[in-house]
């Protein structure tokens, strides 16, 4: 597909979930996905701030648990942590440069073991302040030229507004609630995962497939349906086992 | 970043053994909070709380009624994982808390903040805030109340495993471990991450190691051997 037609779905989906009640988590999922897609990178993650000025992964391209752990690591360090502070984008980070492995000992490593050899952290905006980064990794030693970093300012922003649009909530007052309530979400999410894994004695990668392509078939919000799953409100047997292709 | 006087708030939190200094610090936290008095309760079961602490009479009366009631900015909170912020109580629609636009009419509290305490599905319980006078907290306010809710959260949470978990709650990896326990031994989600900290603590690892090995299926702590989720008596580690 070419670019224009790829910027032209994702500019369908923004509108679509600007206008209906929407799931984030998905949401932004997707938007990752996109962003692979329009950027030419490897993977890509969305990392909010927790009240504590702490960077946590709220979705990614790739919902396996070896990403969303590489993403985890950049708590403390790594160019998010950086972006994340300074407000400005750091891109085309060459991992394999002995004075990034210096900088970041932990984060350097664990990125380079899974295949990735250069980074970019682009800022999540908010009126002048930054509530977070979307993260990109890239396996070839391919660069972002200028327009693809303003690409992908203009995707950061995009899941900004998403965060403050969602309507899951009646009474979200506060972005500091949305954003809260986006964090929580996530996290039940992954509770889930593991509850499903165990009932159903697979993979918490397989066992998310096969919930989120329940949910999407059958017009259940993510965040909605994890939190009845949780609450044992929600007969986890209607699920079928194995992702229908998707 | 939090203020000078939560972090103080906090420092106090984490000296405090129980209960003797936690009327000091409740009303330290609600001077930095700028309200009139707070409450603390912790959910028993369903919709109903417990209260742990207490500022003062209006407070109290004010999460009394609204828990009796079940209804109110608290009890929504809990229920769904948000805060909610209500700058005057004389401004909301009746019938979004129907009984007890009725019965708060006689109380002293005008602004009500509630903050859930909880990781994730867990939920652990409420700090509510609650002023005499109508006007919304500053930014500033809502992320100390928001720093001092998680705080109590692993206070709440954790009291009975000592040891740090650092960072360990950012990992997806802690929160599906905790999901698999939880189907494993038939328990709550807030039981599992205890069984998983007390595993963590008995044999001295990070509970992130502890966590991958149980999603790994490496690690089963419904299995008898160190395995048992019961802390066994901490080995001398010099």
């Amino acid at each position: 597909m070419a670019r224009e037609q790829q910027l032209t779905q994702v500019f369908v989906e923004v509108a679509d979930s600007l206008i209906d009640d929407f799931d984030l988590i998905d949401f932004l999922h997707r938007l990752s996905e996109r962003c692979v897609e329009l950027l030419d990178v490897a993977a890509c993650g969305v990392l909010l701030a927790d009240e504590h000025d702490v960077l946590q992964v709220l979705a990614a391209s790739d919902e396996n648990t070896r990403l969303l752990e590489l993403f985890a690591l950049q708590h403390d360090q790594g160019p998010c942590v950086d972006c994340y502070r300074s407000g400005r984008p750091r891109t085309n980070i060459d991992l394999t440069d002995p004075n990034i492995s210096q900088a970041w000992p932990q984060f350097t490593p664990a990125a380079l073991q899974s295949g990735f050899l250069s980074t970019n952290a682009i800022p999540m905006r908010l009126r002048g302040r930054v509530i977070g980064t979307l993260g990109l990794f890239q396996t070839r030693g391919n660069t972002l030229s200028e327009a693809d970093t303003a690409l992908a300012q203009a995707l950061a922003d995009v899941a900004t507004i998403a965060i403050l649009q969602q309507r899951t909530l009646a009474h979200s007052e506060t972005e500091r609630g949305q954003l809260q309530y986006a964090l929580t979400s996530r996290i039940v999410l992954e509770q889930v995962k593991g509850i499903l894994a165990e009932r159903w004695q697979v993979t918490t990668d397989e066992a998310f497939a096969a919930f989120r392509a329940y949910a999407r078939a059958h017009h259940h919000q993510l965040s909605h349906l994890a939190r009845m799953i949780a609450d044992g409100e929600f007969d986890t047997d209607q699920i079928p086992r194995t992702a229908p292709h998707r | 970043m939090i203020s000078d006087g939560m972090a103080e708030v906090l420092r106090l939190l984490q000296g405090d053994d129980g209960f003797d200094a936690a009327a000091a610090v409740a009303a330290l936290a609600a001077g930095t909070l700028g309200v009139s008095g707070l409450t603390v309760s912790l959910a028993t079961g369903g919709d109903r709380a417990e209260l742990m602490w207490c500022t003062d009479e209006a407070a109290g009366s004010f999460e009394d009624l609204q828990f009796t009631l079940g209804e109110g900015p608290g009890p929504e909170a809990m229920r769904s994982g948000a805060m909610v912020l209500v700058p005057d109580l004389a401004l909301v629609r009746p019938e979004r808390w129907p009984a007890l636009s009725v019965e708060a009419a006689g109380l002293a509290a005008r602004a009500v903040f509630s903050f859930p305490m909880g990781i994730g599905a867990i939920r652990v319980g409420v700090l509510t805030l609650v002023r005499r006078t109508a006007g919304s907290l500053t930014d500033g306010q809502v992320a100390d109340a928001q720093v001092l809710a998680h705080a109590l959260t692993g206070r709440a949470l954790g009291s009975t495993v000592p040891g740090p978990d650092g960072g360990a709650l950012l990992h997806a990896v802690v929160h599906q471990a905790t999901g698999m326990v939880s189907v494993q031994l038939d328990v709550s989600l807030p039981q599992a991450l205890l069984r998983l900290r007390a595993h963590a603590y008995s044999s001295g690892r990070p509970l992130t190691d502890v966590s991958r090995d149980v999603v790994a299926r490496r690690l089963r702590l419904d299995l008898n051997g160190n395995g048992n989720g019961n802390p066994s008596p901490v080995s001398d580690k010099d």
